[in-house]
């Protein structure tokens, strides 16, 4: 059923938006289903924001806020670099940038048998997807995509990892692709991968190009495409 | 000693209802989750948030929400004299409890189970009204971490000196020993979250104050609601969004 949305959250889409801030009054709206995305909240009849950022809607129904943190909070089905900190019998510990340590069975493998146990070091680098993510108990991962097969995940050898918002590697997952990511493609030979967590990792022939790459990517948080570019352009002049 | 002039100046200038001025900046530590600094008048200071994180005392840990740790403390230098013990005193453990009591009413701390959230204030310059800049500092280092907030704490504190209600104390109004308030609110909710008072004051005088008090309250609440909404704006216009 499409949403009728009152006059101050028509208002409020695409603004930005305080803890506090209240969007849509559901006392004057009836038999009208909502979907509440992330940092809003329901208050009584009152839909309320809890973070701040930017407001956004998606027809029919989906409200939530848009927002760029440090911290990474789990959601199912988002891809995610995570570190293996621990390593016990049924699982892997792994560091996911979250409220709390984040679970990866050791049968969460493509043909993943007590037989083939991968055999993670602590510290390795792992891509993986989050299976399920509750509030109550750890996130739960997989180095699977939802058919079973390995897909793209899995660990990451070599290479080098560094840490950004959740805004820019959101920005960097959005499509069309990221000017930063098309410019540097164009003139560059390297590997990426992004997760939603904030964790970027980037691997190439030479140390050079994959410092190059790490830096353009971490000056392009807060730059406009044009700008993104021209910042790439001067990149690639210096060690060209 | 004469704090309101027949004109009805104070020492600094101000009139009784006014504020000093207010300063805010986020983002002032990089390798925290959320900072901001704050600044009223010559009162200066700089609160950092981590997490949520896992929690680093599993004896400690709460399986229905987040654990809120808070420590308050003084720069050596944020003093005329040099501060000898700028934290772990009485003073220090009493404010920083004070802090963590008023942001675990904000915080959302049933969303964030079994995690830890640590806020750590420090005061660059004092000059009066420290626990209240501490206050508006530690929302905006909040929020600027994405910790799921009911809405805005917000902190001003007033007094009553020569028979005339004060807004915002300075060091030398704070420390003239008349009746102090200092109020944490709420401001879109209309709750009071924290409301101390050193002295006595007659209860019509009280309500005075603590009318004026949470007028401040709501100014410095458009204020920070300015500033996260600028720095949010400001990131959204570079990125050409």
């Amino acid at each position: 059923m499409e949403t009728k949305s009152s006059s101050s959250s028509t208002n409020l889409v695409d603004q930005s938006v305080c803890p506090g801030d209240v969007i849509l009054d559901l006392s004057n709206m009836t038999n009208q289903t909502i979907k509440l995305g992330g940092g809003l909240r329901q208050d009584c009849d009152a839909i309320s924001v809890m973070k701040a950022g930017r407001l956004r809607f998606s027809k029919p129904n989906k409200y939530w806020v848009e927002n760029s943190q440090k911290r990474y909070v789990p959601h199912a089905e988002d891809s995610v670099l995570g570190i293996v900190v621990d390593s016990r019998s049924d699982n892997f510990l792994v560091d996911i940038k979250g409220p709390a340590l984040a679970f990866l069975p050791v049968l969460a493998f493509e043909g993943g048998t007590r037989r083939n146990i991968p055999r993670f070091e602590i510290g390795t680098l792992i891509y993986a997807r989050v299976v399920k993510a509750n509030p109550g108990m750890n996130p739960e991962l997989a180095c699977t995509d939802a058919s079973g097969k390995a897909a793209e995940f899995g660990a990451l050898k070599d290479g080098y990892m560094f840490e950004c918002t959740t805004g820019l590697s959101r920005m960097l997952l959005s499509s069309p692709t990221c000017p930063v990511l098309d410019a540097l493609g164009k003139k560059l030979s390297f590997e990426i991968a992004v997760g939603l967590n904030g964790r970027v990792w980037v691997s190439a022939a030479s140390p050079q190009t994959t410092i190059v790459v790490a830096n353009a990517i971490m000056n392009s948080e807060t730059l406009s495409g044009a700008q993104q570019r021209i910042m790439v352009e001067k990149l690639l002049e210096r060690i060209h | 000693m004469e704090y309101v002039s027949p004109e009805g100046l104070r020492l600094d200038g101000r009139r009784p209802m006014e504020m000093r001025q207010i300063r805010a900046e986020i983002g002032a530590v990089s390798k925290a989750d959320g900072s901001a600094i704050f600044e009223m008048g010559n009162t200066k200071v700089i609160a950092a948030v981590y997490g949520p994180r896992e929690v680093q005392n599993r004896n400690q840990q709460i399986s229905s929400h987040a654990l809120v740790r808070c420590e308050y403390s003084m720069a050596n230098f944020s003093t005329g004299d040099r501060m000898r013990k700028p934290k772990g005193d009485r003073r220090s453990t009493e404010i920083s409890l004070v802090i963590r009591q008023t942001m675990e009413a904000c915080i959302l701390t049933h969303l964030l189970p079994r995690s830890q959230i640590d806020i750590y204030v420090q005061v660059l310059q004092a000059d009066g009204g420290t626990r209240s800049a501490c206050i508006n500092a530690a929302t905006l280092a909040l929020a600027d971490a994405g910790i799921p907030m009911r809405d805005l704490v917000t902190s001003c504190s007033a007094g009553y000196l020569n028979s005339t209600p004060l807004l915002d104390l300075n060091y030398v109004e704070d420390s003239a020993g008349g009746p102090d308030v200092t109020l944490g609110i709420l401001p879109k909710l209309d709750k009071v979250t924290l409301l101390q008072m050193d002295s006595k004051l007659p209860i019509d005088i009280l309500e005075n104050v603590m009318q004026l008090a949470i007028e401040g309250c709501k100014a410095i609440a458009n204020y920070i609601r300015e500033v996260l909404l600028e720095n949010t704006k400001q990131l959204e216009y570079r990125r050409g969004v």
